[in-house]
Parts: structure tokens; C-alpha cells; sequence
């Protein structure tokens, strides 16, 4: 391809579309966008009926076009299982997006925010917090959990940086394993000694029960923002998901991208993190099964992805209400439960990725 | 395959092992009662919670009794240590009134620790490991209690038995019985038929109390309080039962306890409570969390009884 | 890894004299490690004191201190040592992956799991049997990390074992295993739930004669039976064409081996928790002094495992002192910068 772009002399830009056009699948990408958002919304409208309370479609239907705070049923409705769902969508968008762009700029098929140390660290971080200061708000919440978010992959990318010839997916794995061990040890510390120890661990096991509505605006905030970016950046990751090579010969400019996107993924995964604590493998099942679906086309794996990831994260939280009544089954127990045989489904490829 | 089932069957083997082990003691257990020796001075032998005999010294002043000092207190003796948490920074507050100047010791009870107060009696509850018991059993006569955590009268009279106080044990279940019925009478005079809850939170976490257990064998066992459908239909096997926040916002309770150290605003601006006829006719009395509600013990079921009938006289 | 012919008989009878100097120092320091030990703790004790004792003619309180806690514990810090760091260095060879820790491959959390499910059961049991369980222990931890070996073997298999895919298999089970492992634990009562978190975390606080006496028999065993196949992993070290070529059955070696390397770790996990790190860091410390070869490797690992074990739990009683810091989280704290050293530093 490389011998082909030389000998025409065309400009970069002209280069860069006619690549995308390469790469986009010839079906009908836009359907599976379409399909994807209503499975999206009607797992939400699904999401909205189960849980401790009993609701029925007249109750949620009467909530929504003739609300009566007096009524528990509306209340519940509107200030509980609203922002639930809300929060497991922007949740398993935000998740899959960072898993997305992490994959694409370190070339890399098992990398993922739960593999890469970014979920530790940010646990990490939230222990550390809520040790040293007990009545944590939303805010400083979020703010310790984006320190710990890059500190982890602070961490895992410079251990990257120097290795040489950089990581390989098994590398990059016991990496991830190595940091996430550290970090949890230290975090594990702290709760015994503050004995803080049951409260972290079920946080550990993530999930978006009892979120509320004001946590849900600043990080559904965060998170389309962080969507939004990300989709700016999608030509630049698939012509980086090429390798950095071509794309410096088709005259990107690698380090700000990567710098860019790297922001975004803290942003993304620390947001996701500080509200449903360690939710895994979305960040890597999705992706895989998106650029298998629509191809490598980043202007569509972007947004489907998000809408996949969105998908899943709904439905485990419909699992957590419904496997063991009245109590809730840890959403990322969930997750890892259907991550796991996907991981080791990956790991007999040797990490080579899903081709 | 052949492996695994292999490996199955083993584990299965093990377990039934010591099921059927079980079964086989705890015959053996219920045909011997606990055995007295009818000694008026001197050291006396107790058979204990594990079936060992138990020499208790005569007159025992350096006891560790570690989250039973509720129990120490009511029969007016001090121990040597006393339960804490986050190296001493946490202790039993509802009892610090008695047990101010007595020094902390960690709640996992490390074996130097013990060995520094150098403790002439050992009591320990809750079926800790064995191997631990002979470990503390060389430090000092170590006492593992019969009685259930969760039954507290049988856990006093067993203590009483163990320090030679089974009198003074009597009294003060007596004495407790009286204001027990004092504060039911207030209860039917001035709320007949009402029924109350008591919840603990903890940051955004909700729990409701057992109806037969700490706080909640007081509101509704002693002052008589009706036991609300989410609190029976919780009631496992925990003290405390995490409560979703739908479950509550649904709960038909009249009169709340409400144990928080930061959650009143949670209660008066949330719409979520407001329709809990608790809330709706102002019946909630807000506790800190480390008020004798989350405890066991006389003293605690004592302070908890208080708390209650100034709920009432206050309406 | 690279193949290195000893030219000379000479130079190869060098090299063990040198390696039996070396084992006999590091004996030393282990030795001398474990005085200071013994002195160190929540109640400090001066080596006078500690002589005096050991001579008999110490006082009774300072008797029960070292006889009765301070020494069992140090000795099974020690037997854990062994064991983590034999079994690190017996999977490394079998894996042929100088990166495989049985920690991060899922053993740990293999055995972990069964141990937490067997204790939950059996606590469900009216008046459990705390002796049956506690003899208990370590074959249910050996059944659970066979199982997890097995599982990482059978899937990883695809017309053969590459060591990429032992590991990377190896790593997703782990996080299968930790989330099942949550939810036993999340169903447990508070101070069970505690105990549980403490042990998986790997301590050693409450140990006793009878936890030496339940871990001694598994390392008597295996550590021998290790040292007699060490030669078969040397054989392997080169390669495992060539291994074939000179006629050994590899894949049944590598599964009997696989089998005490399990056995080892299942058992220390028994006694101690999941102790991540410390079957990585004592193989690589010890192949850094005398080389690969195993014959020299497993003897110097045993005993550097054990220096580490040693010094890990000083540190664990003494920094937060009178509470306890379980002694795997200091080891992972220690080890795991170290295995992102090595992992930076290593040749594919």
C-alpha cells in the first residue's frame, strides 16, 4: 500500500480518506448504529421496571407524564431507577470508548482500563481518600479518582516507555497484573488498618445501586464531553490503529494525539470509576466485538461501541437485581463472569486479537 | 474429566468428614451439661463453649474480655483492656463513661498485645479457631463463651458464672426486666400498636436491625414496638440488614431511630423519605453512630431502653 | 534461553564449591536473620534476653513469647519461603516463562477459592469442627490449585502449550476466580468476612506449632522429590524440542512436576494466605547469584525464599506495631516493583 501512496504522490489528506474509505465495511454501518440504540433504549425502558419495588408500565407511565412526589412509586421512579440507568449507560459507554482508544494507541489487544492499572488506581486513590478524609463529596470523589486513574496508567505506560521494543500483549498483561497487585495491596492496607475493609471490598465489586441524580449529571457530563472528543480524534486513531509508522508517513502528528487521547481516557475510565467503582472487561470485550461487527473504521467503532458498552453495562445491572432478590449481586462480579471466558478466548490466540 | 470428578468427589469426602464429626459432638456435647464444682474458695473448673475445662483463678483481676466489656461493666468489674479499632482511635463511646482510663487493645486481639497486660483471665465469644484458643490458653485461663452474641442474658449469666457474680448477673437482668416493663407501659399508653424501625447508615449505605437482635430485641422484644414487613422480611442472618434505598422509601413505619452521624439532611431534604409516615408526622429521633444502638449487652440495651422513652416523652 | 556447555569438569566442580559456599552464607544470614527477628515486635527484646531464654534460664513470660509465638511463626515463615519460592522456580521451569508467578498465573487464587468455599460450608455446620477443618486445609488448597492448574493447562492447549498462552490463560482465570471468590465472601458474616479478607491477603500473625506441624510434612515431601527432578527441568530448560530429542516424556514430567509445584504453593497457601511475588522475586534473586541451572537454583532459592519470608514478617509486626500488616501485602509491596524491573529488563 505504502509502494502505491508513493507513486501517486497524492497529498496526505487525499491519502487519509481514500484509507477510510478502505477500511469502512460495505454494509450498512448506519443500521447496525440505529438497531443498537433502540436495543440500548429498550433495555433502559426494561431497566426502569425491575428492581426491590414493585413497579408496573401504568406506574412508570404515570410517573413520567403526571409526576406526585407524594407518591413513593413516582418517587422511587424518578430519583432512584432513573439515575441508576442513566449511570450504567454512561458507565459502560465511557468504559468501552477508553477500552476503544487504548487498544488503538498501543496497538495492543488485550489493553483495556481494567488490565491497564487505570481501575486500581483509581481504587486506590478512593481508599486513600476516604481514609484520610472520611465525608468525601461527589466532586472531591470524582477529582481523587482521576488522580488514581492516572497514576495507574501513569505507571503501566511508563513501564511500557521503558521497555524496550515496548509491550507485548503478554507484557503488557503481567504489567497491568504487577501494578494492579501493588496498588490493590496498598489499598488493601489502608482498609484494614482504618478497617474501612467491607465497604471497599463490595465497591470493589462495583455497581450503580443507590447512585443519585446529582452524581449522574456531573459524570454523564463528563462522559459526553469525553464522547465527543473522542469522536474528533477517530480518523487520527484509525489511521494510528495502522501502526505509527504509516502514520507518521501519512504526516499525523502522533505525540499530541496520543496525548489527547490519553486525557481522554483518564477522564473517561476516572469518571466511570469514582461512581461504580471497578466495573472489568467491558473496556475489553466491547471493543473487540465492535471492530468485528463494523470494521476498523473508528468514526463508527467509536459511537457503536459506546452504545454497545452502554448495552451491557445495563443488562449486567438488570442481572444484579434479579439473580438473588432482595439483595444485589456485585455488577463487576457480573461482568468479569461474562469477561472472562472472552479474555481466555483472546489468551488462546497468544493476545493476537480477534481476527 | 475423570480428574476433576476425582477432585470432586475428595472435596465432597472432606466435607462430609467433618459434617458427620459434628453431628457425632454435638451429641456428645448436649449429653454433658456443663459440669460446677461446688468449691466455695479456691480456683474453680468450668467446662467452656469448646468443651475444655477451664481453670478460672480465684479471684481474677487482669481480664481481658474483648467486645464484652458491655457485659464487665454491668457487673461493675473493670477490665485490664478494652476493644478498639485503628489503633485505639476507635472504641465503644456508649461506655466510655465507665472504661475512660482503661488502656486499648486491638480488636483482632494480637497474642503480644495480650501477652503485655499479661491478663490473669482470657474470656473470648464467637467460636473463635481452636488453634488460636491454645494459643492464647498459655497466656492465661482462656474462657470461650457457650452462649450466643446474640443472646445477651445467657452471655451475662455466663460471665456471672465465670467471675463467681452470678448474684449481681441476676440482679441486673431483674433490674433491666423492671425498666423493660416500665418502657412497655409507656409504649402502650402513649403509642399503642405503632410500629417503629431503627436504620443505620453508613455513607450512602442503608441497614434495618434484626427484630431479635441488639437494638432491634429491645424496641421490639422489651418496649414492644410492631415489627414493619421490610424489617421481618430482611431478617437473615445478620445483625443488620442492608436495606436498598427503594425498600426503605416504601417502609410503613411510624416511628424511626435513625442511627447517623451525617445523614439528618439526608432525611429532611430528600423527597425519597418524605413519604414514610414517619417522616410525614415527624417521628424521627436521629442517633450517632456510635451510641449503644449497633451494640449488645445490658449496658447498651439499658442506654437504648433510655433513648426510646425519651422519644416518647418528648412527643 | 540460552545454552551454556560446561567445557571443563573443572570449571563445573568450581561452580558448585562455589555454590555450596554461597548456600552455607546465605544459611547465615538466614540464621542471623531470624535472631533479630525474634527480638523484634510489639514487645522488643534484647539479644541477652533472647540467649537467656534460649539457655532456659530466661523468665517465664519471655519463655512463652519466643517458644510459643515468635519462634513457630518464624519457622513458618520460613517453610512458606520454601515452598512459595520452590514452586515460583518449578513453574517458571515448566512454563519455560521466567515471569510466571504462581500468584498471577491463579494458583493462589485457585486454592484460595476452594479454602473460602470449604470454610463457608463447613461454617454452616452448627458448632463446626475447628481441628477437621484445620487438617483439612491444605488438601482442599491442593485440590483447588490443581484444579486451577489443570484449568490453565486444558485451556491453553491447542495442539500443544506455548508459555504466552499458560500465562496470559493463566491471568484471566485469576480474575474469574477473584470475582467468585467475592461473591462467597460477600455472603459471609462481617467478622468471617474480615478473617477471610486478612487470610486471603496472606498472614502468618496467628501462627502455632500446629500450623508448623500441618505445612512441615508437604515441604519434608516435596522438596526432595523436587530436587531429584531437577535434573528433568534442566533437560527442559533447553528447549523442549531438544528435551524430546533426548527421549524424555516431556508432557508427563511436566505434569508430575507441575504436581509438586502445585502441592508446594496449595500447601503454604493453606498455612499463610496468597502470598503473590515471593515465587517470582526468590527464583530470580538466586538464578541472578548462581545461575540457571536447577540442581544449584533450587537449593539457593529455598533458602533466599526463606530469607525473604523472614524479613517481610519482621517488617509486618514492627511497623504498624501493636497491629498487624498481613505479611502478603508487604511481600507484594517488596516484590512487585521488582517484577516490573525485571519485566522492563527481560529479553523476549
Amino acid at each position: 500500500m505504502m509502494d502505491e501512496i508513493r507513486r501517486k504522490q497524492l497529498t496526505d489528506k487525499d491519502i487519509q480518506k481514500r484509507l477510510m474509505r478502505r477500511l469502512s465495511h460495505s454494509h450498512p454501518t448506519a443500521w447496525i448504529f440505529f438497531t443498537s440504540g433502540v436495543i440500548l433504549f429498550l433495555l433502559m425502558l426494561l431497566s426502569l421496571r425491575f428492581g426491590a419495588a414493585e413497579l408496573t408500565w401504568e406506574m412508570i407511565g404515570e410517573a413520567i407524564w403526571n409526576f406526585d412526589a407524594t407518591d413513593t412509586a413516582h418517587v422511587i421512579l424518578v430519583d432512584l431507577r432513573i439515575p441508576r440507568v442513566l449511570a450504567a449507560a454512561v458507565v459502560g459507554a465511557s468504559l468501552a470508548v477508553s477500552g476503544v482508544i487504548m487498544q488503538a494507541l498501543t496497538l495492543n489487544p488485550l489493553a483495556s482500563p481494567s488490565i491497564m492499572g487505570v481501575t486500581s488506581g483509581s481504587a486506590f486513590m478512593i481508599a486513600l481518600g476516604f481514609a484520610l478524609f472520611p465525608q468525601l463529596s461527589h466532586y472531591q470523589l470524582i477529582f481523587w479518582s482521576f488522580t488514581g486513574a492516572a497514576l495507574g496508567a501513569g505507571m503501566v505506560f511508563s513501564i511500557g516507555f521503558f521497555t524496550q521494543r515496548g509491550l507485548t500483549p503478554v507484557k503488557l498483561a503481567l504489567a497491568g497484573s504487577a501494578v494492579s497487585a501493588l496498588l490493590q495491596s496498598l489499598s488493601t492496607m489502608i482498609a484494614i488498618h482504618f478497617d474501612v475493609a467491607r465497604d471497599m471490598s463490595f465497591w470493589y465489586a462495583g455497581g450503580v445501586a443507590g447512585v443519585r441524580i446529582e452524581s449522574v449529571t456531573v459524570i454523564a457530563l463528563i462522559g459526553i464531553i469525553g464522547l465527543f472528543a473522542s469522536l474528533t480524534l477517530s480518523r487520527s486513531l484509525t489511521i494510528l490503529s495502522l501502526g505509527e509508522e504509516m502514520a507518521r508517513g501519512l504526516g499525523l502528528r502522533i505525540g499530541w494525539i496520543k496525548l489527547i487521547s490519553l486525557l481522554i481516557v483518564l477522564v473517561l475510565t476516572g469518571a466511570a470509576v469514582s461512581i461504580a467503582g471497578a466495573v472489568g472487561f467491558i473496556g475489553l470485550v466491547i471493543p473487540h466485538m465492535t471492530k468485528k461487527i463494523v470494521g476498523l473504521d473508528y468514526r463508527w467503532v467509536l459511537p457503536i461501541s459506546a452504545l454497545f458498552g452502554a448495552s451491557l453495562l445495563v443488562l449486567a445491572d438488570i442481572g444484579a437485581r434479579v439473580i438473588n432478590p432482595p439483595y444485589e449481586t456485585p455488577v463487576g462480579t457480573l461482568t468479569a463472569l461474562i469477561g472472562v471466558p472472552f479474555f481466555l478466548f483472546l489468551a488462546r490466540k497468544g493476545g493476537r486479537g480477534w481476527k | 474429566m475423570k480428574k476433576l470428578g476425582m477432585t470432586g468427589l475428595t472435596l465432597a469426602l472432606l466435607l462430609t468428614a467433618c459434617g458427620e464429626e459434628n453431628t457425632v459432638d454435638e451429641t456428645e456435647e448436649t449429653a454433658e451439661e456443663p459440669v460446677q464444682e461446688e468449691i466455695e474458695t479456691g480456683p474453680v473448673t468450668l467446662k467452656d463453649g469448646m468443651g475444655r475445662e477451664v481453670e478460672i483463678p480465684e479471684d481474677p483481676e487482669n481480664i481481658i474480655a474483648s467486645y464484652l466489656e458491655d457485659y464487665l461493666v454491668a457487673l461493675d468489674v473493670t477490665p485490664a483492656a478494652q476493644w478498639s479499632i485503628s489503633d485505639g482511635a476507635g472504641v465503644q463511646n456508649y461506655l466510655q463513661e465507665e472504661l475512660g482510663d482503661v488502656p486499648t487493645i486491638p480488636y483482632d486481639l494480637p497474642y503480644e498485645s495480650v501477652l503485655e497486660f499479661s491478663p490473669d483471665l482470657l474470656i473470648l465469644r464467637d467460636q473463635p479457631e481452636e488453634d488460636m484458643v491454645s494459643q492464647y490458653a498459655q497466656i492465661a485461663p482462656t474462657y470461650v463463651l457457650e452462649s450466643q452474641p446474640t443472646d445477651w442474658r445467657g452471655t451475662l449469666t455466663e460471665i456471672g458464672e465465670v467471675l463467681g457474680e452470678e448474684t449481681k448477673a441476676e440482679e441486673v437482668i431483674d433490674a433491666y426486666d423492671q425498666e423493660a416493663t416500665e418502657a412497655r407501659d409507656l409504649v402502650s399508653e402513649n403509642a399503642e400498636g405503632e410500629s417503629a424501625a431503627a436504620v443505620w447508615m453508613v455513607d450512602t449505605s442503608l441497614f434495618v436491625v434484626h427484630p431479635e437482635r441488639s437494638s432491634g430485641a429491645v424496641l421490639y422484644g422489651d418496649a414492644g414496638f410492631e415489627v414493619p414487613e421490610v424489617v421481618s422480611d430482611l431478617s437473615g442472618d445478620a445483625d443488620w440488614a442492608a436495606v436498598s434505598l427503594e425498600e426503605l422509601a416504601q417502609m410503613d413505619v411510624d416511628r424511626l431511630f435513625f442511627i447517623s452521624d451525617n445523614g439528618e439532611e439526608a432525611l429532611t431534604e430528600d423527597r425519597l423519605w418524605q413519604n414514610i409516615p414517619a417522616v410525614e408526622n415527624d417521628q424521627v429521633h436521629v442517633f450517632a453512630s456510635d451510641s449503644a444502638w449497633l451494640y449488645y449487652g445490658p449496658t447498651a440495651n439499658e442506654q437504648v431502653l433510655g433513648h426510646i422513652e425519651d422519644s416518647i416523652a418528648n412527643d | 534461553m540460552e545454552m551454556r556447555n560446561q567445557k571443563s569438569a573443572g570449571r563445573y566442580t568450581r561452580q558448585s564449591k562455589r555454590t555450596i559456599k554461597l548456600f552455607l552464607f546465605l544459611v547465615g544470614v538466614l540464621l542471623v536473620m531470624f535472631f533479630v527477628s525474634m527480638g523484634a515486635g510489639h514487645l522488643t527484646l534484647s539479644l541477652i534476653d533472647i540467649f537467656k531464654t534460649l539457655i532456659g534460664s530466661g523468665t517465664d513470660s519471655h519463655a512463652l513469647l519466643l517458644f510459643q509465638f515468635r519462634i513457630p511463626r518464624l519457622l513458618v515463615a520460613v517453610l512458606v519461603g520454601i515452598g512459595m519460592g520452590v514452586a515460583g522456580a518449578v513453574f517458571q521451569g515448566i512454563t519455560q516463562n521466567e515471569l510466571a508467578d504462581p500468584g498471577i498465573i491463579g494458583i493462589h487464587s485457585g486454592s484460595g477459592l476452594f479454602v473460602v468455599m470449604f470454610l463457608y460450608l463447613t461454617s454452616l455446620y452448627e458448632g463446626s469442627q475447628p481441628w477437621c477443618t484445620q487438617l483439612s486445609l491444605p488438601f482442599v488448597a491442593f485440590i483447588g490449585g490443581i484444579t486451577a492448574a489443570l484449568m490453565i493447562y486444558i485451556l491453553a492447549w491447542k495442539s500443544g502449550v506455548t508459555p504466552v498462552r499458560l500465562i496470559l490463560v493463566g491471568i484471566g482465570l485469576n480474575a474469574g476466580f477473584s470475582a467468585l471468590l467475592l461473591l462467597v465472601q460477600l455472603k459471609m458474616s462481617d467478622s468471617d468476612f474480615n478473617r477471610a479478607l486478612v487470610w486471603l491477603s496472606g498472614s502468618i500473625w496467628n501462627a502455632s506449632w500446629q500450623s508448623v506441624w500441618s505445612l512441615l510434612p508437604w515441604i519434608l515431601i516435596f522438596l526432595p522429590l523436587t530436587l531429584y527432578k531437577a535434573r528433568i527441568l534442566a533437560v527442559m530448560q533447553l528447549g523442549e524440542e531438544m528435551a524430546l530429542g533426548l527421549g524424555t516424556r516431556v508432557e508427563k514430567e511436566k505434569f508430575l512436576l507441575l504436581i509438586i509445584g502445585v502441592a508446594m504453593a496449595a500447601a503454604s497457601v493453606a498455612v499463610a494466605g496468597g502470598i503473590a511475588f515471593l515465587g517470582l522475586v526468590a527464583p530470580h534473586l538466586s538464578r541472578r547469584l548462581v545461575g540457571g541451572k536447577f540442581l544449584r537454583l533450587i537449593p539457593i532459592t529455598a533458602v533466599v525464599g526463606a530469607i525473604l519470608m523472614v524479613v517481610s514478617d519482621t517488617l509486618a509486626r514492627t511497623l504498624l506495631a501493636p497491629a498487624e500488616i498481613p505479611v502478603g501485602l508487604i511481600v507484594s509491596v517488596l516484590g512487585a516493583p521488582y517484577f516490573i524491573y525485571l519485566l522492563m529488563t527481560i529479553k523476549d
